[in-house]
């Protein structure tokens, strides 16, 4: 028998089992190893991460302009995605023999769109980043939380919902460091890194097919845009809602409650079987192993436990995952931690249901603000609104055309309903659309891939025509979501750099403020606006509607003077930053935040304290006016 | 007197009951050293749930290496949460304290059977059924259990 090289050993299985009339010829040498798959693969894959590692240093987050960094990545770097979703795609091919390949692919590829702010930024990326940072080292400074105790601004539900927060402290303070600030950037790859395993873990559950799998995962890096990643609760408690999800369904299934999902000729040639049921001792148990988790997420988020118990009961309308106990359990911890800990925020909650629900209309508006100006926002807006429709358009098809999947994979269809009743409840803050989709979205990207992948084996014409369109539509596909994330993900970057001058002037004009001070700003959209926060009250003054900001414009200063309560120390924070964010979350026109800060600087009711290319800073000076 | 054999299992576990003090340990470099940041950080992110998870009677089965893989950072995150905040909420927060009582956990549960997740033990009945078809890459059908699923 010839002998073979080692690097092919996986390659000679593939090839026995691939029907087909090519007998393979078999090669000996370094020359037919560098022919092997794998070669190809680690090939490409050194290409695309030279071509990052080049362009690194040319990415000028510096100088980013209307566009955010999308005009500021190096077309290396352009080549680099390029390059590791041409190598993705190759290595679906061999998808069941070798899934180090796609796993090593996915992972390159969440490094390469994550990691550059995490690897180039010299301040904290993006405000609310920089909010939850502020909000670690009071709790490392207090040493306890004060749930009780009235924080301007909504503050004080960090104090009743201090989980998330707790580990972080725990953590700066175990890695001996000064903040939290040093390690918060690389959140997002971290939170991607861990969400990976677990969604693989779902997806096995009701695919054999490694290749949908892979897409699956794919599609879903690609299509979570909506910015949860970050160092936040929401994003630590979406990992730990996906952990719940894929135990219940991989650990739940009812004894007798699969029929007919058990014949295979009922099932999809890409559906997993059913898992095997489990007794309810065994349940018993995964629910006492959950518990944990379950309180974690209470612990941590307000949102995260009322759409778990929202999948749960989706999933309990099924004959196959009717478990009470379990949705009970969920609902039990919620319970108790929203009438202990969060009690305050809870029936304030409560009260303003009553206003809010069933203006599906309005709970569905994201944010408070008109619609984004000036083309650099405004491409983000189309971006993510096509986005939308493309995942959501490719899950509906396969949800139309593979039938017998959605049949076996119902729970993540049901999973990826269940947040829509939401809508019908609550804005939360204009930020509910965003989070229906992302908890939708697992369950979206599982068929936006299965409408990519068909599946092998079936012969009929359909098939083979199935499979000849999906070939091409595939990558092109993967392309355009790649081109959809990058302007979703990073065209609005001027508003999540701010460089170190900025954020320390910003400091600078809060230590200047006396304890007590009201501090009012454009927007809480910039790095720092809430630093030392339990000392200050902060005022937004243009986070509202549209209408009342133009009719701010007219006199900001009188409008301004109007608000802050007499004899309050008062100042006021412009950057450029803020700048950003006005235009881009659409709180003023284009031209506005210029309007506002001149009408202000030469005001007689404010006094310059500090001006340059970083900011400015404005004192209130009541009587001069008067 | 028979002494116990070292075998890869009984290592793992020893090395598990271990990592948390190591960690507790590596807290001695100055701050923000690598020495220091990367066992704390692995140690808080696998340990607790791999101590779940890992140890059982007859080793995770095929199907359940997956399992335990993506949920140990999970669950050892969720006890590492639950710790920390039940310490800030009684005031009682310090370092050695924190690190402390997640090695203990871990110690603990390292020498105990682990967590029995169905998947971890006859869940694999049909994951075996599964490796010999997925090794060429072709998913086929799996064993059915002796009354299993009806």
């Amino acid at each position: 028998m010839p002998s073979q090289p080692v690097a092919e050993g996986r390659e000679a299985v593939e090839r026995e089992a691939e029907p087909g009339p090519a007998a393979p010829r078999r090669r000996t040498g370094p020359a037919a190893a560098l022919r092997t798959p794998d070669a190809l693969n680690a090939a490409l894959l050194l290409v695309a991460a030279v071509l990052w590692l080049w362009a690194l240093p040319g990415i000028d987050f510096r100088s980013i302009e209307e566009f955010g960094l999308l005009d500021r990545f190096p077309l290396a770097f352009y080549a680099a995605l390029a390059v590791l979703t041409c190598g993705f795609v190759l290595t679906l091919r061999r998808a069941g023999t070798a899934p180090l390949w796609p796993a090593t692919y996915c992972a390159a590829m969440l490094v390469a769109l994550k990691a550059p702010p995490a690897i180039l930024y010299d301040t904290v990326r993006y405000a609310w980043a920089s909010k939850h940072d502020a909000i670690i080292s009071r709790l490392l400074t207090e040493g306890t939380v004060h749930p009780g105790r009235e924080l301007s601004g909504g503050m004080s539900a960090y104090d009743q919902w201090p989980g998330f927060f707790s580990l972080d402290a725990a953590l700066v303070r175990a890695f001996g460091v000064d903040a939290a600030a040093s390690f918060i950037n690389w959140a997002p790859v971290a939170l991607g890194l861990l969400t990976v395993p677990v969604l693989i873990l779902v997806y096995r559950t009701f695919s054999d097919d490694w290749r949908l799998v892979w897409t699956g995962v794919w599609i879903f890096q690609l299509a979570n845009w909506v910015g949860q990643d970050y160092l936040s609760p929401q994003g630590f408690s979406y990992l730990l809602y996906l952990t719940v999800f894929a135990v219940v369904v991989r650990h739940f299934v009812l004894p007798g409650s699969a029929g007919a999902l058990r014949d295979r000729s009922a099932l999809d040639p890409a559906a997993a079987s059913v898992p095997p049921p489990t007794t309810t001792r065994q349940r018993a148990v995964a629910v006492l192993f959950l518990v944990p988790v379950i309180a974690t997420i209470n612990a941590s988020h307000q949102l995260t436990p009322v759409m778990l118990c929202a999948s749960l009961f989706a999933l309990c309308l099924t004959r196959r995952y009717r478990n009470f106990g379990l949705l009970v359990t969920a609902g039990l911890i919620m319970l108790v931690w929203n009438l202990t800990m969060g009690r305050e925020l809870f029936l304030d909650t409560l009260g303003t249901l009553r206003e809010k629900a069933g203006d599906l209309l309005g709970n569905s508006r994201p944010g408070f603000a008109g619609d984004p100006t000036g083309p650099g926002p405004e491409l983000v807006g189309s971006a993510n609104v096509l986005m939308v429709l493309a995942v959501g358009g490719l899950a509906a098809a396969a949800v139309l055309l593979r039938r017998k999947l959605a049949r076996s994979a119902l729970p993540l269809v049901l999973a990826a309903a269940a947040p829509l009743p939401m809508f019908a409840v609550n804005d939360y803050g204009g930020e509910m659309i965003f989070r229906v989709y992302l908890f939708g979205l697992p369950g979206a990207a599982f068929f936006a891939a299965a409408a990519l992948v068909p599946a092998t084996g079936a012969a009929s014409r359909a098939a083979k025509i199935a499979r000849r369109t999906t070939a091409v539509a595939l990558p092109v596909t993967l392309v355009a979501l790649l081109a959809g994330f990058l302007p979703s993900y990073y065209g609005k970057e001027g508003m999540h750099y701010a460089p170190p001058g900025e954020t320390a002037l910003t400091r600078r004009a809060f230590d200047r403020a006396p304890e007590g001070a009201l501090v009012l700003a454009a927007t809480g959209a910039f790095a720092d606006s809430y630093y030392r926060y339990d000392h200050y009250e902060r005022w937004f003054f243009t986070e509202q509607e549209v209408d009342e900001n133009l009719r701010m414009l007219k006199d900001p200063a009188g409008y301004l003077a109007g608000g802050i309560p007499a004899g309050r120390p008062a100042y006021v924070i412009l950057t450029p930053t803020q700048g950003e964010a006005v235009i881009g979350e659409g709180y003023l026109p284009e031209g506005g935040f210029d309007t506002l800060r001149e009408a202000l600087k030469s005001s007689p009711l404010f006094a310059v304290v500090e001006e340059g290319p970083y900011g400015l800073v404005l004192r209130y000076r009541p009587t001069t006016g008067g | 007197m028979a002494h116990p054999r070292l075998t890869p299992r009984v290592q793992r576990r020893a090395a598990l009951a271990a990592s948390g003090w190591i960690a507790l340990a590596a807290t001695a470099f100055p701050g923000g050293s690598p020495l220091r940041w990367i066992p704390v950080l692995v140690f808080v992110v696998l340990a607790p749930g791999l101590a779940l998870l890992l140890p059982q009677p007859f080793g995770l089965r095929p199907g359940a290496r997956l399992e335990a893989l993506a949920l140990a950072a999970p669950v050892s995150l969720s006890v590492a949460t639950l710790a920390a905040t039940t310490l800030f909420l009684t005031k009682s927060f310090s370092l050695t304290v924190f690190l402390g009582v997640l090695a203990l956990f871990v110690t603990v549960a390292a020498l105990l059977p682990g967590v029995p997740l169905p998947a971890a033990t006859r869940g694999a009945v049909e994951r075996d059924g599964a490796r010999s078809d997925s090794a060429r890459g072709f998913p086929r059908f799996r064993k059915r259990r002796p009354g299993g699923g009806r």
